[in-house]
């Protein structure tokens, strides 16, 4: 019992932390502004004032450049979106030709998307801005105070060393971190938002405006009629979803193992030349291997051709299995998923292969010699030396090759697309099909229907999913503290 | 349509790159760029872009030069990319604005530009000209709301009976029945698309059935009923099954039909001009094309129909020059280009003229087609959630109906289906 409280009391510690980290940046605000001198007062309006005080001037004009720089966006161009992001536009565009000029004119129409895209990147940076103003605040205070203590204060050019030297680390992480803000989290915002708005095919920006609906689309999410059959198809194919990801990273995963171990058997021969055949595999593209394959096993395919031929189909026929003149490998719902999954083992296994290759030969060979002498025989060792072990080292690359799967959009979408169709009305309602994945059901609703608030209400929950997932499988599957079993 | 044509093109492209190899050419915009100096030169030059199919760039080429010399006033600089007819909306509509300023579409996606406001509206004047100069039911499917939003181009796109005269005599030709029966003996197929709304629609239009496509998005079906003609639509669905059954059928897939043509396995096919190469050099002499066959219901004969469809030339509401676009568009789609376009490629014109022309007339698949639209060619009325729905509903038939599942109730779900808004 005392173990479980324990661990509840750790794991709200990161949270706790974390608010109690705000409250403070708060307090040492509030004191910086409270006991700075006139200089620190009044770097609250111009941010640079402090630094100055200081013989900071560079530093000084840099803070008051960057200031002057987000006010005048703000002030130009950020007011503008951020006042119609209530509305996401209201006048709609109009085109006229003109005959005489030969040309088309037009309003000055809004564009929901754009005002969404700035609006929502201006809140932002003016909430970025006003934390990087207090810091300031707190920053300009600290230089009083180590004036004030005697202390030495860094010249420009300190500041610069300290960069490459003490705070490397900033250096370094700043292109990636700017990087990952622009290209994940501002797309993520806007696509978060696009949930809430009725942006679908009938509203697309520059002609039509789309606008807030609230929670609809989620509602949507939960139907479940002939016209509605959003609910129905969710829950088909998050089933199926789940089901795909665990037995494609179970068959690869001990399939690859299975593989490296008869591999690397005492009395296997030619092994490089096993292993090469094998990794020529993954030198093929991946998709030439996918649409080969879809071609091979297709109703009229070479497979079946084959399998009619020696009168296998005619067999499976008797029994009752088929109902039709060939087997529907990825024409039927449960022939095509375990097709699939079967298809996935010969592109997955390869690369399993050769990780747990690398893995197998690390195995201390004391622990199997001394399990030998013990008089284990070979499944006990494989059983409790390992596969204990494998699973130990390859733990982290299980759970991502499970989400990975979860969203492996390759060898769902380039095996079934314009090649399966579903025979459920109420799937082919809502452009579904048996063997979607969330991920490809989501590329069909944008790409073909230019669904955007459907398509957007399952991405977030895909990432709710795989989120959950994920940390739930680092924090519990994966403990950090096994490493000593193995010692 | 649809699909077809974007498979086709697919299919092509692949082919090309297989043979030509490294030499073929790259990219969609990579393309001939020109100017033509004009004798005054006054104003500047106009930038347009023409987004064309892969087949027809050559063709495009020798058209704007043609273009630029009869308006020989003007400095252009016309770029010539590849864009597929048969997915052109969703090329242009991933970002209208910067979109070609005319580009070529097939009939069906008029309704998802000009949804999107994509499409410039004809001019009056042009109006008149297409109107006096086009088949009629061109220029229905060119218009939205009593509005003229495309320049007709061609009107191939529809479906017919391809067959081989040394399997099948030309009597026999005429009714599903007797085609099979043939087959059969010869111990060879028949093969048509029975998993695609485009060709399911054939055998409903042609009893008397109607598709409505609706302002909110849906599409009103009227197949689970009883037709003005007195058939049921759960009877007609009853005579595919049967026809699905026979073992002479091969149920098509969208898009693989060159691949089974060439397989030797069929002596007919129901399918369009793209495949008429393709056919009549599987079939060399007895290599004929017809109107599509009766298919019985109830032990009468019913006739099946085509989904009429067109190829427009679209002109970009966002276009900068948007005058110069219209201009383009409609000498892209006037009585000699069209003529020469069918002597490029063999499409059918949609000029009336054109289509009277004995050239045209003695090309066995453009005259079977014309004679198949102008006796039962019916153009598609439907909405985004007529494809999947139908799609579905074709792919049961196609295996016979399985699992015995009542047709009636199939053909309501299906009309339900058909009848959601998309807001």
């Amino acid at each position: 019992m005392a173990d479980i409280t324990q661990v509840v009391e750790k794991r709200a510690n990161p949270v706790v932390a974390f608010f109690s980290a705000i409250g403070d940046f708060f307090k040492r605000f509030g004191i910086a502004v409270a006991q700075g001198d006139a200089s620190v007062k009044l770097s609250l309006l111009i941010c640079g004032v402090g630094y100055w005080r200081r013989k900071q001037i560079i530093k000084g004009i840099i803070v008051t450049l960057l200031e002057i720089g987000v006010i005048a966006y703000t002030a130009l161009i950020g007011v503008g979106y951020i006042a119609k992001l209530p509305t996401l536009g209201t006048v709609q565009q109009e085109i006229v030709y003109n005959p005489d000029t030969m040309k088309n004119e037009m309003n000055h129409y809004d564009n929901s998307l754009l005002i969404l895209l700035f609006g929502s990147i201006s809140l932002v940076m003016i909430i970025v801005a006003l934390i990087l103003w207090m810091a300031n605040e707190i920053t300009v205070y600290h230089i009083q105070q180590d004036v004030e203590a005697g202390r030495h204060i860094n010249t420009f050019r300190d500041d610069l060393h300290d960069l490459l030297n003490r705070k490397f680390h900033i250096t370094l992480l700043f292109f990636p971190i700017l990087g990952i803000i622009v290209f994940n989290i501002f797309p993520l915002i806007v696509m978060i938002a696009v949930a809430f708005t009725n942006y679908d095919r009938k509203h697309m920006p520059p002609a039509f405006l789309f606008h807030w609906v609230g929670l609809k689309n989620f509602k949507a999410l939960f139907s479940n009629s002939l016209t509605m059959s959003f609910g129905y198809s969710f829950g088909k194919i998050l089933g199926w979803t789940l089901l795909w990801a665990v037995l494609a990273t179970a068959t690869t995963y001990f399939g690859g193992i299975i593989l490296s171990l008869l591999i690397n058997y005492k009395y296997t021969r030619f092994k490089k030349m096993w292993r090469t055949l094998f990794v020529i595999t993954i030198a093929i593209p991946q998709f030439v291997t996918l649409l080969m394959m879809r071609n091979f096993y297709a109703d009229t395919g070479i497979v079946n051709t084959f399998l009619q031929k020696i009168g296998f189909v005619g067999f499976l026929k008797s029994i009752g299995l088929i109902s039709t003149n060939y087997i529907p490998f990825l024409t039927s719902p449960g022939w095509a998923k375990a097709s699939i999954v079967m298809i996935n083992i010969w592109v997955g296994v390869p690369y399993l292969m050769l990780i747990t290759t690398g893995v197998l030969l690390n195995i201390p060979s004391d622990l199997k010699e001394s399990a030998m002498i013990d008089g284990a025989n070979k499944f006990q060792i494989f059983r409790n030396i390992t596969m204990p072990y494998m699973l130990f080292i390859t733990g982290p690359y299980l759970v991502t090759q499970f989400t990975g799967n979860i969203n492996n959009f390759n060898v769902i979408y380039l095996l079934t697309n314009n090649f399966y169709t579903t025979t459920d009305q109420k799937l082919a309602a809502s452009s579904g099909q048996e063997v979607d994945l969330l991920v490809t059901w989501l590329f069909r609703l944008t790409s073909d229907k230019y669904n955007y608030k459907m398509a957007s209400v399952i991405g977030i929950c895909v990432f709710v999913i795989c989120a959950v997932f994920t940390l739930f499988a680092f924090n519990f599957l994966i403990k950090g503290d096994r490493e000593e079993t193995f010692r | 349509m649809k699909k077809k044509l974007a498979a086709m093109t697919l299919v092509a492209a692949m082919a090309v790159s297989m043979f030509a190899g490294c030499g073929s050419s790259s990219a969609d915009s990579s393309s001939a760029s020109k100017k033509t100096s004009g004798d005054s030169g006054s104003g500047e030059t106009v930038d347009l872009k023409l987004w064309a199919s892969e087949n027809d760039q050559d063709l495009m080429k020798t058209l704007t030069d043609k273009f630029a010399k009869e308006n020989s006033g003007t400095k252009f600089n016309i770029t010539i990319g590849k864009l597929s007819e048969g997915d052109a909306k969703d090329t242009v509509l991933k970002d209208p604005t910067a979109a070609a300023d005319v580009f070529s579409f097939a009939s069906d996606q008029i309704y998802d530009l000009v949804d999107a406001g994509a499409l410039q509206p004809v001019q009056d004047e042009d109006k008149k000209t297409i109107e006096a100069e086009d088949v009629e039911s061109s220029v229905t499917a060119a218009t939205v709301d009593d509005t003229l939003y495309a320049y007709p181009a061609t009107a191939d796109n529809g479906y017919f009976l391809y067959y081989d005269k040394n399997v099948i005599p030309e009597e026999d030709a005429k009714q599903w029945d007797t085609i099979l029966a043939d087959c059969q003996k010869a111990g060879k197929q028949v093969g048509m698309v029975f998993e695609s709304g485009y060709y399911v629609a054939g055998f409903y239009y042609g009893a008397g059935f109607t598709t409505k496509r609706n302002d909110d998005g849906s599409t009103t079906l009227d197949w689970n009923g009883t037709s003005p003609s007195g058939i049921k639509g759960a009877d007609v669905a009853q005579a595919m099954v049967d026809i699905a059954k026979n073992k002479a059928f091969m149920a098509v897939k969208d898009g693989d039909s060159a691949n089974q043509i060439a397989s030797g396995k069929l002596a007919a096919i129901v399918s369009g001009t793209w495949d008429s190469k393709a056919v009549q050099e599987q079939f060399g002499d007895g290599y004929a094309a017809t109107v599509l066959p009766t298919y019985t219901v109830n032990g009468k004969q019913v006739d099946m129909a085509s989904s009429a469809g067109y190829k427009f030339w679209g002109v970009n509401k966002n276009s900068k020059n948007v005058g110069w676009a219209m201009k383009l568009a409609m000498f892209l789609s006037n009585k000699d280009s069209q003529m020469e376009r069918f002597k490029s490629g063999a499409t059918g014109p949609a000029n009336k003229e054109d289509m009277e022309s004995p050239e045209v007339q003695k090309d066995i698949a453009i005259s079977a087609i014309l004679a198949q639209n102008s006796k039962n060619g019916v153009v598609q009325m439907v909405t985004q959630t007529f494809w999947d729905n139908t799609k579905t509903f074709g792919a049961k038939l196609a295996k016979g109906n399985p699992d015995n599942e009542n047709l009636q109730k199939l053909l309501d779900d299906l009309v339900e289906a058909c009848a959601q808004k998309s807001e």
